[in-house]
Parts: structure tokens; sequence; C-alpha cells
């Protein structure tokens, strides 16, 4: 039976363990890591589909949150900022067509393997074609529409993350939803995806 | 709209961008205080000079341990050692340096002596501060030790931190450790901490308890551990509203009843997953049941009224009952979207449905 357990810090804790991690205490950073790991990688994973450059990006973040801690004032929850980061570390990327067309399969186990069943090999077709057809959207309606409709933030989230209004976030989603649509009306594929 | 994209979960995958995350951390440090070792302007009397100096040959050290690393270490793969035979960080600083097949990271303000033995075993010394060491599992390999004053750990495998200053203490990351010390000899788990016990006080300590040496398996020294220290963490725990949502929206696709039933009773919570888990019941609903999606969505508009998925859901009511033929309440509710969203991400087409026939 898998049990999952999801504790939220409270900002004393985080306060601690930004204390921690500025002093130099190992223990204190590696336990930040391994805390803030899992999301982060989903949130980049999730813009980004599965690339190489996954990798390279969460840590990227990473080092970008460790060396830019001391700045964190502690306005909004530490995860936040380290999101804010994250988002802007694969914004760039893609603003910088750094993202190869790489398709799914590269990543850890998902290597093309003759013996996986149709079902996940059309899956993995579907999300091939969901994130070439985000390929072709603008880089922010491509990251707020990730944001929100595969990483299920929510609007005024998304707003916050790419630093733009709530108004403006929903217009991106709402386009890039309009052309993710008009695609998906000439591929069955992707049509069965959303 | 929502799509679920699995990203992958892989711990090695995860351990290797931490070594990377951690051994650029170090490497920047380093290429940071040599920089900084290196005075802009001759110092103008021979003391300042002294500590430029010595500052530079401390940098230069710690440059040498850290840059023929190379790339990151993967402790499985390492083959390289780049070990000189003491290692001293700053006060602010850390190090980290390969072992054979171990990484090894010298927090702040650590000297720490590196011995061979003639068959290959390792031994740590650490004379204060505290190492963390990622250590290959020491089945065929030989063994690897790390003493701290009259504390002496052994690797069973895999990784964990010997701290000797302010006080002793090991902290076990992943694997088992067994450690000697005053008073008894203890195997350590994943997740378990060591620190003395306290002789004399009366006090209980309860974060170990001692094994004997001699038949370590009859004793089960893991279990007894576990039963003293912390009898919580078997207890079985609910499942936190977010994962329940997440696993609601995994099952969306397998099992859509019980992917319904996860999503109500996240709903029906206060926890602030209660309105996207709500949503998610009402887009769900609206695939096999109009009526119950509908009172899913008007619940949602009277729950969540100012969150910031009202719009959609108000929209996705226009969209069922559309769905479902009932186009007047259609018309209706489009009217009252516009009224609360004219400018709407959906207001030009909610204004074509509210338009009279």
């Amino acid at each position: 039976m898998g049990l999952s357990i999801v504790e939220r810090p409270t900002p004393e804790d985080e306060a601690e363990l930004v204390a921690a991690c500025l002093a130099g205490d190992v223990a204190a950073q590696r336990a930040l890591f391994r805390r803030e790991f899992g999301r982060i990688n989903a949130t980049i994973y999730r813009i980004l589909g599965p690339t190489r450059e996954v990798d390279d990006l969460v840590q990227e973040t990473f080092i970008a949150v460790f060396r830019g801690l001391a700045k964190f004032r502690g306005d909004s929850r530490l995860s936040t900022w380290i999101d804010r980061i994250a988002v802007r570390v694969a914004l760039d990327h893609v603003r910088t067509r750094k993202a190869s067309s790489v398709p799914l399969g590269v990543i850890g186990d998902e290597l093309a393997d003759a013996s996986i069943p149709d079902a996940q090999a059309h899956a993995r077709d579907g999300l091939r074609r969901l994130y070439a057809a985000l390929a072709q959207l603008s880089p922010e309606a491509r990251t707020a529409f990730a944001l929100y409709a595969i990483d299920g933030r929510s609007i005024a989230e998304v707003a916050r993350l790419v630093g733009t209004t709530a108004v403006t976030a929903k217009v991106r989603i709402w386009r890039a939803r309009r052309e993710l649509m008009k695609r998906a009306a000439a591929d069955p594929v992707l049509k069965e995806l959303l | 709209m929502k799509i679920f994209v699995d990203p992958p979960q892989n711990e090695s995958r995860r351990d290797r961008i931490e070594r990377n995350v951690f051994a650029q951390l170090a490497q920047m440090r380093v290429a940071e205080r040599a920089d900084a070792a290196v005075p802009a302007q001759p110092a103008s009397n021979r003391r300042a000079w002294m500590f430029a100096g010595l500052g530079a040959a401390v940098a230069a050290a710690v440059i040498l341990v850290v840059s023929t690393k190379g790339e990151a270490p993967a402790p499985a793969r390492v083959a390289e050692d780049t070990t000189p035979s003491r290692i001293v960080t700053p006060v602010g600083g850390e190090s980290q340096f390969t072992v054979a097949d171990a990484v090894i990271v010298a927090a702040s303000d650590t000297s720490v002596d590196v011995k061979r033995a003639a068959d290959g075993g390792i031994t740590l010394v650490v004379a204060r501060g505290a190492v963390d060491c990622d250590v290959a599992p020491r089945n065929n390999r030989p063994p690897f030790h790390v003493i701290a004053g009259d504390v002496s750990v052994e690797v069973v495998g895999t990784r964990f931190t010997v701290a000797r200053t302010p006080s002793p203490r090991v902290d076990v990351v992943r694997g088992k450790v067994r450690v000697r010390a005053t008073g008894g000899t203890w195997l350590l788990s994943a997740g378990d901490s060591w620190t003395p016990p306290v002789s004399g006080s009366g006090e209980q300590v309860a974060e170990q308890a001692p094994v004997s040496d001699q038949t370590p398996e009859a004793a089960d020294p893991q279990i007894e551990i576990d039963r003293v220290q912390n009898p919580p963490t078997l207890t079985p725990t609910p499942m936190a509203p977010h994962a329940q949502y997440q696993l609601a929206q995994k099952l969306e696709a397998t099992d859509v009843p019980r992917a319904a039933k996860m999503y109500r009773v996240v709903a029906s919570s206060k926890d602030s997953w209660a309105a996207p888990a709500l949503f998610g019941l009402a887009e769900l609903e609206a695939k096999t049941n109009a009526t119950h999606a509908l009172a899913d969505c008007n619940e949602y508009l009277r729950r969540f009224a100012n969150s910031a998925q009202a719009e959609d859901v108000a929209w996705l009511r226009i969209e069922i009952l559309r769905s479902a033929g009932r186009r007047d309440e259609a018309r209706v509710a489009a009217t009252e979207y516009l009224r609360q969203w004219p400018q709407g991400s959906y207001a030009g087409i909610a204004r074509r449905i509210a338009s009279p026939p």
C-alpha cells in the first residue's frame, strides 16, 4: 500500500530552513533540494515536455535558488518564490528556442521499447503531438497554458508565476486552448488527449 | 481542460541532479573564494599580505581538491581518486571530493583526514566539523569507516552524515550504517539519527537502541529502532488532499466512479484543494451525468465565487446546458456569465448564446 504524506511547512519552518541553508548547512540545503525537487521537476517537465533539457533546467533552477536564497525576503512562500524561478528558467529556455524537438522517449525508462503495451505507445504519441502543437504557440502562451491545463495551477497562480495580470494570463490560456482545439480538429490522437 | 502529464519519477535521476547541483555550487564558491583571495590593490602593510597569502593558499588547496574532479561525480562510476590526505574547509565554505567510489562533502569549518589500509579499506577521521558521505553499498567492496572522536561509523551503504562538532551526530539518508561508540553498537537505517547516549542523567535515550555486535540479525536492530524511536511512522496516515486530488486525476482514465468519489472527498473538505477538486468533479460528471455536473457547478459558484477558476466553471455550466439541449437555460446562464465577466475569456461566444434566437 502506498501512502503519500504531504506536509505543508509553516513560515517559521521555512525561515529556519532558509537560515540554515544560508549558514552553509549542507544537510539543510539537501533537505531543501529534496523537498522541492518533485514539484520543480514536474513543473518544468510539464512546460517543456519530454526533452533532454529538462534535467539541465531543473539543475539550473536549483543553482539559481541556492545562489539567490539571500535575496528571499519571505514576502511569499518559499515554494512560490522557487516556482517563479523555475518558470523563469523554463520560459527563458523556450524564448531562446533552445528547446529541442526531441520527442518522447529520451528520459529515464521511456526509451522506445517494443514490449510496451499499445495503450502506452498511444498515450506517448498523444503527448508528443501535444508538445509539438504547444511548440507552435508563443512562449508566453505555451507556458501559461502548460501551467494551467497541465500543471494544474489556478489562473491567479499562473499570473503570479509568469509576472502578469490574471486577465492577461487568462487570455493567453484561452488563445492557446483555441489553437490547440483547431489543431485537434484535424488530429484525432491529439483530440483524444484533449 | 485538464491534461494529465506524469513527469518521470526516478530516484537515481534525482540523485544525479542533486550531485550535479551541489558539485556546481561548490565549484562556484571555490572560484569566488579564489577571486576574493587575490587582492585588487597591493596591501601596504606586511600583516595584510600575510593574510592575503594565507587566504590564497587555502583557496588554492581547495581548488586543487575540486578542480581535478571534472564532471560531477557519480558514486557508482567514479574512477578518479582526487583525495589529498587532509581536507580543511574554511568557515562558510564546503568542499566536495571523491575517495574511490565515495563522494564526500566536507561542511563549513571541517578538518578531515583520509587514511587507506592495505586491503583498500578507507577511513575518514573527522577532527572537527561534519562530512556528508555518499557511498556505494559495501557488499564486496573494501570497508569504509568514519571516525569522529570516540564514535566509529562503519558503512553498510549508502548515504549518511557524520558530525563531530558541535556534538557527535550521525544522520542516515539512505541505506544502513553501523555506529560504534561508548555504550554499544547501533545499526541505523535510512531516516535514523544518532547522538551519544546521555550517561548518568537518568534520561531515557529514545532515538536508538543499542544492538548486540555479535548477533545483529537476531536482534533485528532496525525494527528495534523503529519501535523505540518513532512509532507514529508505522501508523497509516490518511492521504493528503493534494495527493488525493492527483490520484483522482490519474483515475479519471481508468476508474471514473473511484475518481469521482475521491474528488468528492477532497471537494467536501476545507482544504485549498477543495475548489480544484470540485471543478474536476464537475468536468468528470459532465461527460456522464449532466444533472450531477450542473449541481457541482452550482455548488462551486456558491462556495468559491471569487476563485480564479469560477469563470471557467460558469462557462462549463453553459456548455453542459447546451450539450443537454437545454437551450433556454443555457441562454440565461450565458447572460449571467456576461453580467459577471463582461470582458471574460468566453465573452464573445457567450454573447452569441445569450442573444435571442
